[in-house]
């Protein structure tokens, strides 16, 4: 492996690049929550109420809503039978500070392990014309690569988000991990 | 094209790849303007620290990019007013002069890159390499779309959290 993996191919197809930006803000996002302690993973900037840990663990929720009911329509996967979303839509962000670091890192890397399987398995068959399930519900054609772009939209903006939170943290800055970096076993 | 229309590229869901990364790269635009501008010139020099990041400073390095990315990479050419700056001696230029401009320049800077962008991509595909490049390796317009529509979502990210804290503005999705 190279000291750079999460850098995408400069002039690849379209699924290598899409799919290769989406991984390069997954390492990213790792890269700016990672290392932390559980009171630095639930502070807070501004006015806002966003923490790393919120946000690692809705993009967990992201990853796996994304592979599954939006995908195929498979069920969520189990580990978010228990859950508060009746109650609060955003519990994902708000139950986070109740996690130990080490559950929010592990579900957010498994949540990612099972994403890049399901996404890949999908595209194996049919690339990004395919149409995914959530058209069903959403009553009109919606392709994989509109959810691809979507997801890939919708982390780049979270990134920005854990860029000042983890400044404010402890001072880590950057656009990309350092050259050689790895998270924690498991990734 | 010769003025900027915010909702020029439609975002279809089951669209062919260059529908749907250039209206992916729109609604990105639309968004960012959406958290940067309607403020004084006061309230986008503001900055949430210990970051330096400012809402002035974010749409005037988003104008440098989107020439950068496209006009100079694609056609190798620089547009002004980055063509005269003295980069040695200022190589921070669109965030230290930011401090400088009104709200309208900044808007009409921001558009106006927008607007050789769109004309860029119009005369190009997304397989083309770039004629311009400070990498090893070059990289096709694919890749440069690509790469445009995560660094706008990045900044908007940080435009989320500015803007909150300078007016309580918030959501994810521009008005329509």
């Amino acid at each position: 492996m190279t000291d750079t993996p999460w850098e995408p191919p400069l002039s690849g197809t379209e699924a290598e690049a899409l799919l290769g930006a989406l991984d390069r803000l997954r390492w990213t996002v790792r890269w700016k929550a990672d290392g932390l302690t559980a009171e630095q993973l639930a502070a807070r900037i501004g006015r806002s109420t966003l923490t790393l840990g919120g946000l690692l663990k809705h993009l967990a929720v992201q990853e796996d809503y994304a592979a599954t009911h939006k995908l195929t329509g498979a069920p969520m996967p189990a580990v978010w039978d228990a859950n508060g979303w009746d109650s609060d839509e955003s519990w994902e962000f708000s139950s986070a500070a109740a996690d130990s670091p080490e559950t929010l890192y592990a579900t957010y890397d498994a949540a990612v392990a099972r994403s890049r399987a399901a996404l890949d398995a999908f595209l194996a068959d049919g690339g990004l014309d395919r149409q995914v399930h959530v058209a069903k519900t959403v009553g009109r054609p919606v392709n994989a690569r509109r959810l691809v772009c979507d997801l890939l939209e919708e982390y780049g903006r979270h990134t920005g988000q854990a860029d000042l939170l983890r400044e404010a943290v402890d001072g880590r800055v950057g656009e990309d991990p350092d050259p050689g970096w790895r998270p924690s076993p498991g990734w | 094209m010769t003025s900027y229309d915010d909702t020029q590229v439609a975002l279809p869901t089951a669209g062919d790849e260059t529908q749907t990364l250039l209206g992916a790269l729109d609604r990105n635009r639309r968004t960012f303007a959406w958290k940067c501008f309607g403020l004084s010139q006061e309230e986008m020099q503001r900055t949430l620290a210990p970051s330096t990041l400012s809402l002035a400073g974010l749409v005037k390095h988003m104008a440098l990019v989107e020439d950068h990315h496209f006009t100079l990479q694609m056609e190798a050419t620089m547009p002004e007013p980055w063509a005269s700056v003295d980069w040695d001696a200022e190589p921070d230029h669109p965030w230290t002069s930011a401090a400088g401009d009104t709200p309208d320049q900044l808007e009409e800077l921001w558009r106006a890159s927008v607007v050789r962008s769109r004309g860029v991509v119009e005369r190009a595909t997304l397989d083309q390499l770039a004629k311009y490049c400070e990498w090893d390796e070059t990289p096709n317009l694919r890749r440069i779309v690509v790469d445009m529509v995560e660094e706008y979502a990045r900044h908007t990210g940080h435009a989320d959290l500015i803007r909150e804290s300078i007016d309580g503005l918030v959501g994810e999705d521009a008005p329509r």
